[in-house]
């Protein structure tokens, strides 16, 4: 069987398309994948009971808008988001050296560069699908009443993109990460829920230190209310600036993590 | 004896063994915990409360010498040692999350690492029964977390009495030993079911260890959004953290940190562990079988 | 011949551990063997030659070019790990399609050779399983079709008869030759002498991460033959048996042990006394139970060779 190589050129585009395939099959099928997008979608039975409660039971004075706003973005930012892209970032790596699997790619005529972006942009996909489907059936449960408002949907958009942009940055962060401690989650945890929660508070430059930072930036300010201590003492960065200094964390992480990768050896666990 | 004669046949012998089994299993999984990378400093960040409350009940016997602290009345109302004091201690927002920081650390793997290695297999061929795997799994947590709760809570009762150097404390408060050995054991028992549970859901420690500490911080952040929104305390009771803090009270004698009988909160932690130990029952099995 | 691949004052060690030390070696085309007792180094020297672990001194070369990070080498090489892990979620099908992908094949050509790759390992029924349900001996075989399934001129197969049935050995080594025959290189490590005597004449030996002999497995052969063997047999009456060996020349020592029915012969040609004893039997009448060589086994001729 002669190889085929006219109808495919080997260039690190097709390498990378290749990896990305096969992950973003293998994540599907995975069983943790659809534990991941039952936990994902529980913001949508709250959004459900914030409906019911109103329709029902007239027990809350919020609008929809604002509980979207407010309440669920805030709750994907701060906690599915983090948790998403902490397991799925390490995967990136972690599952091939504790599976040892890493051996059936390794000895393959791809590089090492297009197997980490290409396992990151499958895994990354999967998780924007987990997370984008959830946002807009929260969007439609609480402001099904005012469907037709065309400002609303400038809101989900804008909302939405910051959490893409969130899942991306952490997730290249967490790859990185993966490429280069063993053991990664524990490292991640203390950075999500300890530094990431933290710093975020702190007046100042201190604040710029954490990612939270620069997506809470994008998003508009709260309205006095309950949930405003949500983004209490927040000195915002300039919009554009926040968004090329997540993208830049983004390139620089996964740049890091593909040089890790190429360089580092590892050692499976016999 | 030709070879067709030859098959399996039943062990009729007599089974000797130890009184205690499990205890080798313990054994072990303390010292993987403590060959962890920085399983040992983040024990020791665990014990700061303890060692910050039993600076307090030290202070509070030596007002006189710290008396720039007298002038601030929240400060004073804090060192006056009662059963307040000690519920602060075990329901503390700080200890509770480190707590699960440390399930992560030494409970994650106990099941789901012997799932990934067959290793149940193994076990179950030596003579011990189900029951002196899951008690030596479980006496892992419980010596981490009898070392968190149960050993300050007496270190600061017998400090109080040595500082103060009667036995007033105790007249006072004689319930208070039953409750600090009650509630100890109650959360010991809770988090070893809690873990152990999680980590027999999957091969996968990495999964297993986003899960036990995903689980507890979404109840929380569930019920903080939840209450936010209907304004109602009984969304507590989705909340781990809430349920804990809320039998932690009734232990204490404390006034209930939310308007819930304290009763639902205690059935619901005890509806967890009757479901954690039938699953765990389920999935821990001799015979790997393949679906 | 040109030599495939060559390695060069090869050594790997891990933190104070030897994995390997100074291995230079030229393999040519055909069939070599990697014979070595376990943690002899055979993995070890595998990951290097496939570019998985870095030498911390020396190089690799296969058809000329560096292994370690030159990824498209790998469309050369199929490599078959020791280690019993896959993608457990996954069928066999997409096992071997999902990989083949990886070597930028059309789709077409990736369903081609993945059948005939299932094909060739008997695995076509069951492709459609997922791996997590595959008996030990399927997982074996899966493993051994994702190295294939791209038809390398390069066959690197790590213990790739463990775990099998002896139809399934066979066949497998049947198939291995076959890819000789094609003019490939292949390498096979093993801790069983006989199953790489099976397959190949062309034997590297290695122990405690050093090769410790290169070339025709019957020079080995020989001075196992050679060697003084131990060999143990329990019978209903020992010492009759034992006394009719007593005269022979090849029989060095003669030692009865504790248990009644046995008894542990010296000897210096063993194909001799093993030619000589069913008769023996025959002729005294004497059920034989057990007839054991307890060195006949690779340590032996290691610690034998290096005059342990």
């Amino acid at each position: 069987m002669e190889r085929n190589l006219k109808e495919k050129e080997w260039t690190f585009f097709n390498s990378f398309q290749d990896v990305f395939s096969f992950f973003f099959l293998l994540g599907r099928k995975a069983k943790k994948t659809k534990v991941f997008y039952l936990l994902s979608f529980m913001p949508v039975a709250m959004a459900l009971m914030v409906q019911f409660g109103q329709i029902f039971y007239s027990r809350n004075s919020l609008s929809g808008p604002y509980v979207f706003s407010n309440i669920i973005i805030t709750f994907y930012l701060q906690f599915i988001i983090l948790i998403l892209a902490l397991f799925f970032g390490t995967s990136v790596c972690s599952e091939e050296l504790e599976g040892k699997t890493l051996s059936y790619l390794t000895t393959r005529p791809i590089s090492k560069s297009s197997f980490i972006l290409g396992k990151y942009a499958a895994y990354s996909l999967l998780m924007v699908l987990m997370t984008v489907v959830g946002v807009v059936l929260c969007f439609l449960i609480l402001n099904f009443n005012q469907l037709g408002r065309f400002s609303l949907y400038k809101v989900l958009l804008k909302d939405t993109a910051v959490l893409v942009l969130g899942l991306l940055c952490y997730t290249a962060l967490f790859t990185f990460i993966g490429t280069f401690i063993k053991r990664s989650i524990m490292f991640g945890l203390i950075f999500s829920f300890g530094w990431e929660n933290v710093i975020q508070y702190f007046p100042g430059s201190t604040q710029r230190f954490a990612i939270v930072h620069y997506l809470k930036s994008l998003l508009p300010s709260p309205t006095s209310g309950r949930f405003s201590f949500l983004l209490f003492r927040l000195e915002p960065t300039p919009p554009v600036l926040a968004v090329v200094i997540l993208l830049g964390i983004t390139a620089l992480f996964l740049g890091l993590a593909c040089l890790v990768f190429s360089y580092k050896e590892y050692i499976l666990e016999e | 004896m030709t070879i067709k004669q030859k098959g399996y046949t039943h062990w009729d012998g007599e089974l000797k063994t130890t009184q205690y089994p499990w205890t080798p299993i313990t054994k072990k999984g303390i010292k993987l915990a403590f060959k962890k990378k920085f399983f040992k400093f983040t024990f020791f960040l665990t014990l700061i409360p303890a060692i910050v409350f039993l600076v307090g009940i030290y202070i509070s016997e030596r007002l006189e010498d710290f008396a720039f602290l007298t002038q601030d009345v929240d400060a004073v109302s804090f060192l006056k040692i009662s059963p307040k004091y000690f519920n602060s201690y075990f329901t503390n927002d700080f200890l509770l999350f480190m707590i699960v920081v440390i399930l992560v650390f030494c409970g994650a793997g106990l099941i789901s690492d012997d799932l990934r290695y067959n290793s149940l297999q193994l076990y179950f061929s030596r003579p011990i029964r189900k029951k002196d795997y899951f008690l030596g799994k479980a006496s892992v947590i419980a010596f981490f977390l009898f070392i968190l709760t149960l050993v300050p809570g007496v270190i600061f009762l017998l400090m109080k009495i040595l500082f103060s150097g009667s036995m007033t404390f105790i007249w006072d408060y004689p319930w208070l030993i039953a409750s600090v050995f009650g509630y100890s054991v109650f959360i010991t028992v809770f988090f070893a079911f809690y873990t152990l549970f999680i980590s027999s859901v999957n091969k996968n420690r990495r999964y297993v260890s986003v899960l036990i500490f995903g689980v507890y911080v979404f109840s929380d952040i569930l019920y903080g959004i939840l209450h936010g929104i209907f304004n109602s305390d009984y969304f507590s009771l989705i909340s781990i953290k809430a349920n804990l803090q809320q039998v932690g009270a009734a232990f204490f004698g404390q006034n209930y940190p939310h308007q819930v009988s304290w009763m639902l909160s205690f059935l619901i932690l005890v509806l967890i562990c009757v479901v954690a130990g039938y699953v765990l029952n389920k999935k821990v099995r001799g015979v790997e079988v393949a679906k | 011949m040109n030599p495939v691949i060559k390695t060069r004052k090869l050594s790997k060690w891990y933190g104070n551990i030897l994995g390997l030390s100074d291995v230079t070696l030229k393999i040519e085309k055909g069939i070599t063997g990697l014979l070595g007792p376990n943690g002899a180094g055979k993995s070890t020297f595998l990951k290097l030659l496939t570019g998985q672990i870095k030498a911390n001194i020396g190089s690799v070369m296969i058809n000329g070019e560096k292994v370690r990070n030159n990824h498209r080498i790998f469309s050369q090489i199929g490599f078959c790990p020791e280690s019993d892990s896959f993608y457990e979620e996954m069928t066999g099908w997409e096992f071997v399609t999902g990989l083949l992908k990886l070597h930028h094949f059309s789709q077409a050509d990736i369903e081609k050779r993945a059948a005939k790759a299932l094909n060739i390992v008997d695995l076509e029924k069951a492709k459609d399983r997922r791996i997590k349900t595959y008996s030990r001996g399927m997982r074996q075989r899966i493993k051994f079709a994702q190295a294939i399934a791209h038809e390398p001129d390069v066959l690197i197969l790590d213990e790739p008869l463990n775990g099998l049935d002896p139809l399934g050995r066979r066949k497998l080594i049947r198939l291995i030759k076959s890819y000789r025959d094609e003019g490939k290189t292949i390498i096979v490590s093993s801790h069983v002498l006989s199953e790489i005597e099976a397959m190949t004449n062309n034997i590297i030996l290695i122990h405690q991460g050093k090769i410790f002999a290169q070339g025709d497995i019957h020079y080995i052969r020989d001075l196992i033959d050679t060697h003084p063997h131990m060999i143990s047999v329990t019978c209903s009456d020992p010492r009759k048996i034992a006394s009719r060996f007593v005269k022979e020349d090849y029989i060095l020592n003669i030692d009865f042990t504790e248990k009644k029915d046995n008894f542990v012969v010296k000897t210096n040609n063993r194909d001799q006394f093993f030619n000589r004893l069913p008769s023996v039997f025959i002729e005294e009448k004497t059920e034989v139970q057990e007839i054991t060589s307890p060195d006949d086994n690779l340590q032996a001729v290691f610690d034998y060779l290096i005059g342990e």
